[in-house]
């Protein structure tokens, strides 16, 4: 497997490290740590940066039965296990797995016109995560973003005036920020897409359309 | 209950942790509270637990006070993230964190469950190769690494510092932050950065 080359930023790797991330933006950086080993590390260190913080922390005292409370409850308690799940059979990361409901390949697709699609996976508020789908040279119509716009790559590839962005590649744009994707030829290109709000595209009929699908 | 805690054994200290020669019981260090989750881990060890029970369970109410939570939630997720201790020790790996870095990830995730009622998408084992770790000792070489972090902590300017913990402590955005500070966002993002580098910095000239 290659290396990506776009990464997420310090801050959203601290956001993600600190729990202030948001759950659909902490699924699109915890989707890129799978490919990516370098953040990987970076994100251990940011773990170890809060473990500090918290031994440091100036200790605030439980009340006084605090401790003979939690030792009444240890004989009761199993140990954890972590759950046996059926292996993928298209490498789907464990991670996506569980908000797919299965493996990449399991996806029930929803059309929008002859060369995308996408699946819905979360929605809070605003928010939403989603995977995309476009065949080999769709065009996603430019667009401006009203929020943030984060986009990894899970298979294929896509370019825009931006750049190339393979498997594991994190795309971050917002606001102004203009772009008009372009699916790699060859194959599929499957996408985790996280916004933060709507898309603002260019074209007229793509404005009246993509709230109807809800982008 | 509580007189088995004053006899769990400390392991010696390494030289790199003696401190000053007070008398006086010191906060547990790294290897020390490594070696007591080990036990737990290992034998199931009551004592141990209420070790780190008293070490822990006060900074675990801290933590999650200062990040808002009521002072009967803040001990109520204390409690639980001990006893999330007992439930995961076996799955504890030293030469992947140390046991402070392992229970502040328990409490983050605890809060946002709890709090936010999200969960925090985590990385599954499976999902990545294996990669080459630490060597053999690495447990020793990942608290030595942490002390070393700790004290970098303690030599960063005030104002780098402040960023620092309130990325980890406050749960807003650095926009919000910027706001309370009375300070541009900027300066916020350039603080930060300023910190992280240092950090690093540090880290890696360190032997």
């Amino acid at each position: 497997m290659t290396h990506p080359a776009h990464h997420p930023s310090e801050e959203l790797l601290l956001a993600y490290a600190s729990g202030a991330a948001d759950e659909a933006t902490g699924l699109i950086v915890a989707a890129h740590l799978a490919y990516c080993a370098a953040c990987r590390l970076q994100s251990r260190e940011l773990d170890a940066l809060g473990g500090s913080l918290l031994q440091e922390l100036a200790p605030v005292p439980m009340s006084g039965g605090a401790l003979d409370a939690a030792l009444m409850k240890l004989d009761g308690i199993t140990p954890f296990q972590r759950p046996t799940r059926a292996a993928s059979r298209d490498g789907t990361p464990v991670l996506l797995r569980s908000y797919i409901g299965g493996d990449l390949s399991d996806v029930r697709w929803r059309r929008v016109g002859p060369h995308l699609a996408y699946a819905p996976l979360l929605r809070r508020g605003a928010t939403r995560a989603r995977l995309l789908r476009g065949v080999p040279g769709a065009e996603t119509g430019a667009h401006c973003h009203a929020g943030l716009e984060y986009t990894l790559v899970l298979k294929g590839g896509f370019s825009d005036e931006t750049g190339r962005y393979g498997p594991g590649d994190l795309q971050v744009m917002e606001g102004d920020m203009r772009h008009s994707p372009v699916a790699d030829p060859g194959e599929d290109c499957i996408n985790l897409a996280v916004t933060t709000g709507p898309l603002r595209f260019e074209s007229l009929l793509q404005r009246i359309v993509a709230p109807l699908f809800g982008f | 209950m509580l007189a088995h805690a004053r006899n769990v054994s400390i392991p010696r200290r390494t030289p790199a942790f003696r401190s000053t020669g007070l008398n006086l019981p010191m906060t547990p260090q790294a290897p020390e509270l490594n070696a007591l989750l080990g036990r737990v881990a290992a034998m199931r060890d009551r004592a141990a637990f209420a070790a780190l029970f008293a070490h822990f369970a006060p900074r675990v109410k801290a933590y999650l006070l200062r990040l808002g939570a009521s002072p009967a939630l803040a001990e109520d997720l204390a409690q639980e993230a001990l006893l999330n201790l007992w439930r995961k020790a076996h799955l504890f790996d030293p030469a992947k964190a140390s046991a402070a870095t392992w229970l502040f990830a328990i409490a983050r995730n605890l809060r946002i469950d709890a709090i936010r009622r999200e969960r925090r998408p985590e990385l599954d084992p499976e999902d990545f190769m294996p990669e080459p770790g630490p060597a053999a000792d690495d447990g020793l070489v990942l608290a030595a690494e942490e002390a070393r972090l700790r004290a970098a902590l303690k030599d960063l300017p005030a104002d780098q510092i402040q960023v620092v913990e309130l990325s980890f402590f406050a749960d807003k955005p650095h926009s919000q932050i910027a706001a309370e500070l009375d300070i541009p966002l900027g300066t916020v993002k350039s603080r930060l950065r300023l910190a992280m580098a240092r950090l690093k910095k540090m880290m890696g000239d360190a032997p």
